[in-house]
C-alpha cells in the first residue's frame, strides 16, 4: 500500500463558547438524554452533599445534643476528638512539638520540590536538617525537652514522618537496585532481580508484619533497633523495589549510544551514571515516580494494622468510645480530607513538573 | 589488551564471589540467630502443628471448616477466601473502570465531570480507610428484625445481603453442562462468516435449552431456587453476602475501579487519531471503528498497566484483617498467635502470596504476548 | 605521689568489689539485668483501648488494671513507676513481640494454656487475676442462657483463648453460632454497638466495661452463664527463673499489703512502726526481701508507695472507685471468699 501525504486540511473553525457547549452536551439525541439524566444526578448529589456538610451541620461541641436531631453532619465530633486524631498517643502538653515537627517535615518536602534545591548535595543537606529537626522535636532529650519514645508518636506527624523517611531511604536503594539489575555481572544482576521480584510479589502488610514481629528473632540484639525503625526500613525496601523498576525503565529508554559514546570519550563510569544516565532516567520517568510516591503516601495507612497510632488508627480510636460512635462518617471524611490534601497536592505538583519538563525539552 | 580484559574479568569474578559470600553469610547468620533464639526460648519448630486441630472457627469459608479442622485446612480456607475476594474484586474493578474510563473519554461534559469526580475522590484516599468506612456503613444498616425487604426475594440488614440462590443438584448441573457443550458445537458449525451473531444465537438457544432441561429433569420436591428466610436470629437458605466480604469487595472495586478507569482512559487516548481517521476513510461506520479499531488498540495499550494494577489489587486483599474478614493473612496471623510457629507460618504466608501473584502476573504476560503478536501482523 | 594514688585506687576497687559480693550472689537473671541497664521496663499496652485494663484517654495517657501492674513491676525493678514504656501491641502480636524482645513481659490478662506454656515457650507467673469468660447479649433478643442465642453472631477478639473457650462450650452443647473475629478492639466495639453481632463473648470485666461505654448500656445484658474461669498470669520468656521470681513476689507483695492493710497513704507510718516481723521484712525494715531477688531491699515499700496494694489497684481501675464498679468476686483475697493468696514471706 503506497502512502502519499495527504494535502493539509484547513484548521477547524474556532468554536464559540456556546457551540462548544452544545457539542459537548447535546451532540446527538442520545447524548442529550444522557446529559439530562446525568446532570440531574450530579445536581442532586451536590445538593445533598452541601446540605449534609454545611447547611444542616452541627459545628460546635457545646451543641452536641443537636447532633442526634439533625440530618446533617456532626462536626462537633471533630472538635471533641480532633486532637486525638491528629496527635494519637503523643503527650497532651507536648502537642505543640508534634505540630512543629510535622511542619518541619512538610516544609522540607515543599522546599525539596522547588527547582532551586535540586542537586545531590543540597537535597541531602536539606533532608538531614529536616529529619534532624523532626527527631529533635518529636523525641526530645535536648534543650530541656522531655523524651517522648517512639511508641507514643502518633497521628499526622507519624504518618508524614514514615512517608518522608521511606521515600528518602528508598530512593538511593532503588538507584542501587536498578543499576545492579542492569549490571553485566550475572550474580549481581540475578540477586537484584531476585530481591525486586520477590518484594513486588508480596503484599506490603506481610513485609511490615515480618519486620515488626519476626525480624527481631532473626537479628542479633545490636541490629534490631526499635520497631518503628525496622518497619520504616522494610517499607523503604518495598518502595525501592517498585521505584527500581521505574528507574530501570527510564534507563532503558536512553539510547545505548549515549553511554557508549561517553565511555569512549574516557569519562569515568561514575560520571557516566550520575551525570548522563540517571538525570535522564529520572526525567523520563517523572510521572511514574510521582505516582509511586503518591501511592506510598497512601500506603502509610497500613502501619495501623501492626500497631502504630498514625492518623488512620487514631481515627478509629476517636470513634471507639460509645458517645461518638454514631458519627463515624464525619471522622472518616475528616481523615480522608487530610489524605486528599496531601495526595492531591502531590499529584498536582507532578502534573506541573511534567509540563515544565516538557517545556524545557521541547 | 588481553591482560586488561583478564583483570577486568577477574575483578568481576572477585566482586561477585565476595557478594555471594556476603549474602550467604548474612542469610546463614540470620538463620543461626533465629535458631538460637528459638532454642533458647524453648519454642517448638517444624510443620507438625499443621495436623493439629485449631480449636477456633472462622465465619466465612468456601470449604467446610470448624473448630475441629486442622491448621492445614484452616489455612486453605483462608487462601480460598483471599482468592475469592481477590478475583471477584478484579472483575468488579475492571467493570467499574471500563465504565468510568469510557465516561471520561465520551466527549459528554457532564459524564466527564462525573467520571473525574469519581476518580479523584476515590483514588486519593487510602484503600484501608475506604474499606473501614464501607464496613461502618454496612454495619449501621438495620438489624435482621428490621431488615430491608428486597421485593420479597432478598433482605438487606447488618448481617449482610441475603439473596436467592439457585439450588441445583448434580444432575441439573450436568444437564446445563451438556446444553452448553451442544451450544458451543452448534456455534462452531453456524459461525464462520459472522461469529458474533452465531455466538449470540447459540447463547439464546443454550439458555432456552437449559431452562427446558432443568424443568424436565428436576426433582419436583426440591425448589429450583432457594430463598432466604428468617429463622430465629439468622437467615437460612439462599445466598448470604457477609458485610465483611461486601465491605472489602466494595473498597477494592471502587478504589481499583478509579485506577482502572485512569488506565482505560489513557489506553483510549493513546490510540493515534490518524489511525481512527484512516479507518473512517476506509468506509467503516463510527461503531465499527470503535469496535474493530479503537477498542482492540486501546486494550493492547492498557494491558501492561492493567497487569500491575491487578497484582496490586490482589495484594490489597490483606486489608481484610482490619475488618474481620478471615483472609489468608488474618488466618495466618491468628494461627501465629495460637501456635507461636511464627517463622513457619510467615513462610507459608509469603509463599502463598508469591504463588498467587506470580500466577496472576504470568497469566497477564501470556495474554499480553498473545495479543501483541497478533497485533503486529 | 602518683604511685600512692594508684595503690589507693586499686584497694578501693578491691573493697568495692568485696562490698558488691553479696549482691552478686543473688543474680536477678538476664532479663532484670537488661531492664536495669536500659533503665526502663517494656510492658504491653494495647493497639487501642482494652477498657478497664489498658485504655487511652483523650490526652493519650495509659491507664487500667494491667497498666497499674506494669507500673508496679517497673517500681519493683527500677524504683519508679515512670521508668516504664508501654508498647501498644495487639492480642495477636503479644507473643511474637515477647519472643522477639520488643517487650520484656506480657501483662495483658493472658490465660494460662498448655500450648502457650509449652510450644510458645512462655513461662507464667502466679495468676494475678481470675477472669470468667461470659457472654453479653443484646437485650432486645431477650436471651437468658447461651442456648437462647442459637444461630446468633458472636463478636470475639481474634487470637485470644476466648475463641477456643466459646467453640468448646457451644460445640459441646450443640449450639450453632457464628464467630466474628476482630484484631482490634475498636473495630470489635464499633461492630457490636452497630448491631453487627448478637452477642459479645469475652472476659467478664471487659464485657462490663464495654457495656458501660455503650451509647445505651441498657441495650446489652450480661448472661449469668460462665463458660470458663481462666487464670490470668503474667507471661515472660522461658528460661529466666530470676525474672519469674521477681514477678511472683511482686504479686505476692501487693496481696500481702492488702492482707495487712498497708495502703499507699499509710505505708510510711507502717514502715516506721511495723506491726509484725513479716511486715518488717516486706517493707525492707529488716533485710532480705530485695537482696534475695537481686533488687534493693525497699522495692516493695516503693511499689506500695507508688501504686498501693492489690485492692487499691483494683478499686481504682475497675472496682468501686472507677466508672465500671465491678465487684471483686473471685478476685478477692482468700480470707474474703476469693481465690487470691500471698506466698509466705519468711
Amino acid at each position: 500500500m503506497a502512502r502519499a501525504p495527504a494535502p493539509a486540511l484547513p484548521p477547524p473553525p474556532a468554536a464559540s463558547g456556546l457551540a462548544w457547549l452544545r457539542r459537548r452536551l447535546f451532540a446527538t439525541w442520545f447524548d442529550a438524554i444522557v446529559t439530562v439524566l446525568a446532570g440531574a444526578a450530579l445536581v442532586w448529589l451536590l445538593a445533598a452533599l452541601i446540605d449534609w456538610a454545611f447547611l444542616d451541620a452541627v459545628w460546635s461541641a457545646e451543641m452536641r445534643e443537636r447532633c442526634r436531631e439533625t440530618a446533617g453532619a456532626c462536626w462537633a465530633v471533630i472538635e471533641a476528638r480532633g486532637r486525638l486524631i491528629l496527635f494519637g498517643l503523643y503527650p497532651h502538653e507536648a502537642h505543640w512539638r508534634s505540630t512543629l515537627a510535622c511542619l518541619i517535615v512538610v516544609a522540607t518536602m515543599v522546599l525539596s520540590c522547588l527547582p532551586a534545591f535540586w542537586g545531590m548535595a543540597r537535597l541531602a543537606g536539606l533532608w538531614l536538617a529536616g529529619f534532624g529537626g523532626f527527631v529533635l522535636m518529636m523525641h526530645g532529650g535536648l534543650f530541656g525537652l522531655p523524651v517522648v519514645t517512639t511508641e507514643q508518636w502518633g497521628g499526622l506527624s507519624l504518618t508524614v514522618f514514615i512517608f518522608a523517611a521511606v521515600v528518602v531511604l528508598g530512593m538511593p536503594m532503588a538507584v542501587v537496585l536498578a543499576l545492579a539489575r542492569r549490571a553485566r555481572l550475572p550474580v549481581v544482576a540475578g540477586l537484584a532481580a531476585l530481591i525486586i521480584d520477590t518484594v513486588r510479589g508480596l503484599p506490603l502488610l506481610t513485609i511490615l508484619f515480618a519486620a515488626a514481629v519476626v525480624a527481631p528473632l532473626a537479628l542479633p540484639d545490636w541490629a534490631q533497633g526499635d520497631k518503628l525503625g525496622r518497619v520504616i526500613v522494610a517499607f523503604a525496601v518495598f518502595y525501592a523495589a517498585y521505584q527500581a523498576e521505574i528507574i530501570r525503565a527510564g534507563l532503558q529508554s536512553i539510547p545505548p549510544g549515549q553511554e557508549e559514546a561517553a565511555l569512549a570519550l574516557g569519562m569515568p563510569w561514575r560520571s557516566v551514571v550520575f551525570d548522563i544516565l540517571l538525570p535522564q532516567a529520572f526525567r523520563n520517568t517523572l510521572p511514574a515516580t510521582i505516582n509511586q510516591v503518591v501511592i506510598t503516601f497512601k500506603e502509610t495507612s497500613i502501619v495501623t494494622i501492626i500497631g502504630f497510632f498514625e492518623v488512620t488508627a487514631s481515627a478509629s480510636a476517636a470513634i471507639g468510645r460509645g458517645e461518638w460512635g454514631a458519627y463515624y462518617v464525619e471522622v472518616y471524611v475528616f481523615v480522608a480530607l487530610i489524605y486528599f490534601v496531601f495526595v492531591f497536592g502531590l499529584s498536582r505538583y507532578g502534573a506541573w513538573l511534567e509540563r515544565r519538563m516538557r517545556l524545557i525539552r521541547g | 589488551m588481553l591482560r586488561m580484559l583478564r583483570t577486568r574479568r577477574s575483578r568481576g569474578i572477585i566482586i561477585q564471589a565476595a557478594l555471594l559470600a556476603a549474602v550467604g553469610a548474612l542469610v546463614a547468620g540470620m538463620v543461626l540467630t533465629a535458631r538460637e533464639n528459638l532454642i533458647a526460648q524453648g519454642i517448638a519448630t517444624g510443620f507438625g502443628f499443621l495436623d493439629r486441630s485449631t480449636g477456633w472457627p472462622i465465619n466465612v469459608a468456601l470449604i467446610e471448616v470448624s473448630d475441629r479442622s486442622s491448621y492445614a485446612r484452616m489455612l486453605l480456607a483462608g487462601l480460598l477466601n483471599t482468592l475469592h475476594v481477590g478475583i471477584t474484586g478484579l472483575a468488579g474493578a475492571t467493570l467499574v473502570g471500563l465504565v468510568v474510563g469510557m465516561m471520561r473519554v465520551s466527549g459528554n461534559l457532564v459524564l466527564e465531570i462525573l467520571g473525574t469526580a469519581f476518580v479523584e475522590t476515590f483514588r486519593n484516599v487510602p484503600l484501608i480507610l475506604q474499606v473501614i468506612f464501607w464496613y461502618a456503613v454496612l454495619t449501621h444498616l438495620p438489624p435482621p428484625r428490621g431488615a430491608i425487604d428486597l421485593l420479597g426475594v432478598g433482605f438487606l440488614s447488618n448481617r449482610g445481603l441475603m439473596l436467592p440462590m439457585p439450588d441445583w443438584s448434580g444432575t441439573d448441573l450436568l444437564l446445563i453442562a451438556a446444553a452448553l457443550v451442544a451450544a458451543v458445537i452448534a456455534a462452531r458449525r453456524l459461525g464462520g462468516e459472522r461469529p458474533l451473531r452465531a455466538a449470540a444465537l447459540a447463547l439464546a438457544a443454550v439458555a432456552a435449552l437449559a431452562v427446558l432441561l432443568l424443568f424436565l429433569g428436576h426433582d419436583p420436591a426440591r425448589p429450583l431456587i432457594s430463598l432466604p428466610q428468617r429463622q430465629g436470629l439468622r437467615f437460612v437458605g439462599g445466598l448470604t453476602v457477609k458485610p465483611e466480604f461486601a465491605a472489602l469487595l466494595t473498597g477494592i472495586v471502587i478504589f481499583g475501579g478509579a485506577y482502572v478507569g485512569e488506565i482505560v482512559r489513557a489506553g483510549f487516548l493513546s490510540v493515534d487519531r490518524g489511525v481512527l481517521q484512516a479507518a473512517r476513510a476506509l468506509g467503516l461506520s463510527g461503531w465499527q471503528v470503535y469496535r474493530l479499531v479503537h477498542i482492540p488498540l486501546a486494550v493492547r495499550a492498557m494491558l501492561p498497566a492493567l497487569a500491575n494494577q491487578y497484582v496490586w489489587l490482589m495484594k490489597a486483599t490483606t486489608l481484610g484483617v482490619a475488618i474481620g474478614y478471615p483472609d489468608y493473612f488474618m488466618v495466618v496471623s491468628t494461627a501465629i498467635n495460637q501456635t507461636g510457629q511464627t517463622i513457619e507460618l510467615l513462610l507459608l504466608l509469603m509463599g502463598g502470596f508469591l504463588v498467587i501473584n506470580y500466577t496472576l502476573g504470568g497469566a497477564m504476560n501470556w495474554l499480553n504476548a498473545r495479543l501483541a503478536i497478533r497485533g503486529r501482523n | 605521689m602518683k604511685r600512692h594514688l594508684t595503690a589507693i585506687a586499686a584497694w578501693a576497687a578491691v573493697g568495692a568489689a568485696g562490698a558488691a559480693l553479696p549482691a552478686a550472689a543473688a543474680d536477678p537473671g538476664p532479663t532484670v539485668r537488661m531492664i536495669q541497664e536500659r533503665g526502663s521496663l517494656l510492658c504491653t499496652g494495647h493497639n487501642g483501648s482494652y477498657l478497664g485494663f489498658a485504655e487511652v484517654d483523650d490526652r493519650g495517657n495509659w491507664s487500667g488494671f494491667d497498666i497499674e501492674m506494669c507500673r508496679a513491676l517497673a517500681t519493683a525493678i527500677l524504683g519508679s513507676p515512670d521508668k516504664l514504656q508501654i508498647i501498644p501491641v495487639s492480642w495477636a502480636q503479644r507473643f511474637p513481640a515477647l519472643q522477639s524482645g520488643d517487650i520484656d513481659v506480657i501483662i495483658k490478662v493472658t490465660g494460662w494454656t498448655m500450648s502457650r506454656d509449652t510450644e510458645l515457650g512462655l513461662q507464667y507467673s502466679l495468676p494475678y487475676f481470675f477472669g470468667p469468660t461470659t457472654i453479653m447479649a443484646r437485650t432486645e433478643i431477650g436471651a437468658r442462657t447461651p442456648e437462647d442465642l442459637a444461630g446468633g453472631v458472636f463478636c470475639i477478639n481474634a487470637g485470644t483463648s476466648i475463641e477456643r473457650i466459646v467453640a468448646d462450650y457451644m460445640g459441646a452443647r450443640g449450639i450453632p453460632y457464628e464467630a466474628l473475629n476482630f484484631e482490634k478492639p475498636e473495630e470489635l466495639r464499633a461492630a457490636l454497638y452497630a448491631g453487627r453481632c448478637d452477642a459479645l463473648a469475652g472476659f467478664g470485666p471487659f464485657l462490663a466495661a464495654t457495656r458501660f461505654n455503650a451509647p445505651d448500656p441498657e441495650a446489652f445484658t450480661i448472661l449469668d452463664a460462665v463458660l470458663a474461669l481462666e487464670p490470668e498470669g503474667i507471661a515472660v520468656r522461658e528460661g529466666d527463673d530470676g525474672f519469674v521470681d521477681v514477678i511472683n513476689w511482686m504479686i505476692s507483695a501487693l496481696l500481702m499489703a492488702e492482707e495487712y492493710g498497708i495502703t499507699r497513704d499509710n505505708v510510711d507510718e507502717v514502715r516506721a512502726n511495723p506491726p509484725s516481723a513479716s511486715v518488717e521484712r516486706l517493707l525492707g525494715v529488716s533485710p532480705g526481701v530485695g537482696e534475695r531477688l537481686g533488687l534493693s531491699d525497699d522495692w516493695a515499700y516503693r511499689m506500695i508507695k507508688a501504686v498501693g496494694n492489690y485492692g487499691e489497684i483494683y478499686d481504682r481501675t475497675i472496682g468501686e472507685g472507677s466508672v465500671y464498679r465491678l465487684p471483686r468476686g473471685k478476685n478477692h483475697l482468700w480470707s474474703n471468699g476469693g481465690m487470691l493468696y500471698p506466698l509466705v514471706l519468711d
